[in-house]
């Protein structure tokens, strides 16, 4: 054996490992597919058994924001709301170190597959963070750090419109009606009636891009507000684009009664999926250089696999809130099944393209070893080495199919005002048709006067 | 001819991962002010709160209310201090911040302080309680709770502005000093932080 032959068994030997390394980091399953437990869990409300199977990713560095994440939403599932604003808390110190892109992970993941990155979060969920932190702040009755959370969001927003990107989220409209809502509590008119104005923008866009309409609350919200704050001119057009009457002077008087704002988080976020394509084509030199002539060329294994959404089963549609008499449906506020699907849309070519580049690198590795075997003359060492690379090729391109997948399908937002006093909260969850589903009572719900008391339901389907 | 091309790519990637690891892939942040000081995040932290605080207290302990009020009442003003609010875009852990400066003021010598009104609360359900089971000698009667003459109210303020990996936080915390009596103002003191955050665009 000469040296030049030591040099490339050695090459074949640090490849093998490689790949080897690379096999036993990512596994042989996709991220979505260790969720069934969890899902089947959190729909019998078994939410210890379901905080237990989370635990097991614990250990997963490159997933440690989901991780926080889904942990921080299933806490407060559970009711605990100081326990999953800390979750949170934690996710959002995690994506902020993951700002800055690695340069090894993304080396590797040029050789892999995409789920060697650590996942930072898409934008929506990013935002979304803070969304759910300040539903749990209003629920643990402290408006003021709700706001902290609602100034947050809208820096956030303000660094994802910075962003030239063909993303159709831009600006996320419950958030920013959340907001209103919170300075509203707080006494803070002008901020308010700013919010409103920014959420009003917000789903104008999202009727367009994801099927969700003005809510009403937030037409009544902005009339309210215009004339609260004298903007006589904008509240004449709010009256006339709304079809809302104008309310009298006067009977803008401080109300006496509370406010119960109940929010339904309706169903799972949608799931990723692998769809996968393998094929057998000429090595890459020699699709390059057709007309050179080659000895025995092995074809070498082009394996792409990318992700794609898959909505989960639902059948609620909306629910019924009922207090002392008093009822009111709730409205959708947003679409976080139609935003997820658009997201990758819109990121699709980006992932496709990394992709097909990975295909390439992986057909240039193959080769290479090919023709190492080659110039050793053994045949076996030839067919070993050429088996296991091509195995390994396959193996480890896996589409990335991380997200959020705690986050429901949508929420939904019901308002009622009655008189302070303690009540019981009987919510029923409407199918197709109006039909009751599932029902269930929220004894000792306090209502105290002007001020709002939040209610979170979150419905799994099973 | 492929050999070379690997290699050459190889030493190319060597090249770029050393150059990376020598320019250093952290978050930086850099005070604009003198004073030293060693920040992680650049969010609001112990420093922050520190610095406040004392140069509040010196402040207001400078000032001409206090002389004012010991002359005309010749005694000591009793202070209590009211809600701080946090109306920045951070979660600012506002009582350590107020204790701080609770502690400085006792200190000091110059003035009283009255228990806050939760605290009130407290102390007012335990005498009640001694009131039934304490013995008449150690009892402690209702209604001799000394009133304050001042109350210490605030807010925390934040203006951010980000562009690109640069963000640029300006807190302001404004403090007022209210007379009970009369709700004149006695003291209005102002401390204002400024910090350029720069946020890494690559970490190893």
């Amino acid at each position: 054996m000469n040296t030049g032959q030591l040099i490339v068994a050695s090459r074949i030997g640090l490849l093998l490992g490689a790949f080897a390394l690379a096999s036993t980091l990512t596994g042989c399953a996709t991220y979505s597919e260790s969720f069934g437990s969890i899902e089947r869990n959190l729909s019998a409300h078994q939410y210890d058994a379901a905080l237990k199977d989370i635990e097991k990713q614990s250990g997963s560095k490159t997933d440690r924001v989901l991780y926080l994440l889904n942990k921080g939403m299933v806490l407060r599932m559970k009711r605990d709301f100081a326990g999953s604003n800390q979750m949170l808390e934690a996710a959002k110190a995690e994506m902020e170190k993951l700002y800055a892109a690695s340069v090894s992970e993304n080396t590797l993941s040029f050789i892999v597959n995409d789920a060697t990155v650590s996942y930072a979060g898409d934008d929506y969920e990013q935002v979304l963070v803070h969304l759910y932190m300040a539903f749990n702040y209003l629920e643990l009755g402290q408006p003021n750090d709700a706001r902290v959370e609602a100034l947050q969001v809208d820096i956030k927003l303000r660094e994802i419109g910075e962003k030239i990107s063909g993303d159709k989220f831009t600006e996320d409209a419950l958030s920013r009606y959340l907001t209103g809502l919170v300075y509203e509590e707080l006494g803070e008119w002008s901020d308010a009636m700013i919010a409103y104005r920014k959420a009003y923008e917000a789903y104008q866009k999202y009727s367009v891009n994801f099927g969700v309409p003005i809510p009403d609350m937030l037409k009544h919200d902005l009339l309210r507000l215009a004339q609260r704050e004298g903007l006589t001119d904008e509240a004449a057009i709010y009256s006339k684009e709304f079809g809302i009457a104008l309310a009298q002077e006067g009977s803008l008087a401080p109300e006496q009664e509370g406010e119960l704002v109940f929010v339904l988080n309706n169903g799972l976020a949608p799931i990723k999926r692998e769809k996968a394509a393998g094929l057998w084509v000429p090595p890459p030199t020699v699709a390059m250089n057709a007309t050179r002539s080659q000895k025995q060329t092995m074809p070498v294994m082009v394996n792409i696999a990318l992700p794609y959404y898959e909505s989960r089963p639902n059948k609620v549609l909306s629910a019924r809130v009922s207090v002392s008499g008093k009822q009111a449906s709730t409205q959708m506020m947003e679409n976080i099944d139609a935003i997820a699907r658009a997201s990758l849309d819109s990121h699709m070519p980006a992932i496709t393209a990394r992709s097909i580049a990975r295909a390439v690198a992986k057909g240039v590795i193959q080769e290479s070893v090919d023709r190492a075997g080659n110039r050793k003359n053994d045949p076996a060492v030839e067919l070993i080495g050429s088996l296991f690379v091509r195995v390994a090729a396959i193996a480890t391109e896996r589409a990335d199919t991380r997200s959020w997948l705690t986050l429901p399908a949508n929420v939904q937002l019901a308002r009622l005002s009655v008189p302070p006093g303690s009540y019981t909260v009987t919510v029923d969850l409407l199918g197709a048709g109006e039909r009751v589903i599932a029902s269930r009572e929220y004894p000792g719900v306090v209502i105290s006067k002007k001020h709002k008391t939040y209610l979170t339901q979150h419905w799994v389907a099973n | 001819m492929h050999q070379t091309l690997s290699k050459n790519s190889l030493a190319v990637l060597m090249a770029l991962g050393l150059a990376l690891a020598a320019t250093g892939c952290s978050t930086s942040v850099k005070r604009m002010e003198a004073s030293e000081v060693k920040d992680l995040s650049g969010a609001w932290n112990d420093t922050d709160s520190q610095q406040v605080s004392e140069e509040m207290i010196k402040d207001v302990l400078d000032r001409t209310w206090l002389g004012e009020f010991s002359r005309t009442q010749s005694r000591q003003p009793a202070v209590i201090v009211g809600e701080v609010s946090n109306l920045s875009h951070e979660h600012i852990n506002v009582n350590t911040f107020v204790s701080d400066m609770e502690r400085a003021l006792i200190n000091s010598d110059k003035v009283q302080f009255v228990a806050s009104s939760t605290e009130r609360q407290e102390i007012r359900g335990e005498r009640k309680d001694q009131d039934l089971n304490a013995s008449e000698a150690s009892r402690k009667a209702m209604g001799q709770e000394k009133g304050a003459d001042f109350m210490l109210k605030g807010t925390i303020n934040t203006i951010i502005d980000a562009s690109g990996n640069t963000q640029l936080r300006y807190y302001q915390v404004d403090l007022t000093l209210i007379s009970l009596a009369d709700n004149r103002k006695v003291w209005v003191g102002q401390k204002k932080i400024k910090k350029l955050v720069e946020r890494s665009n690559l970490r190893f």
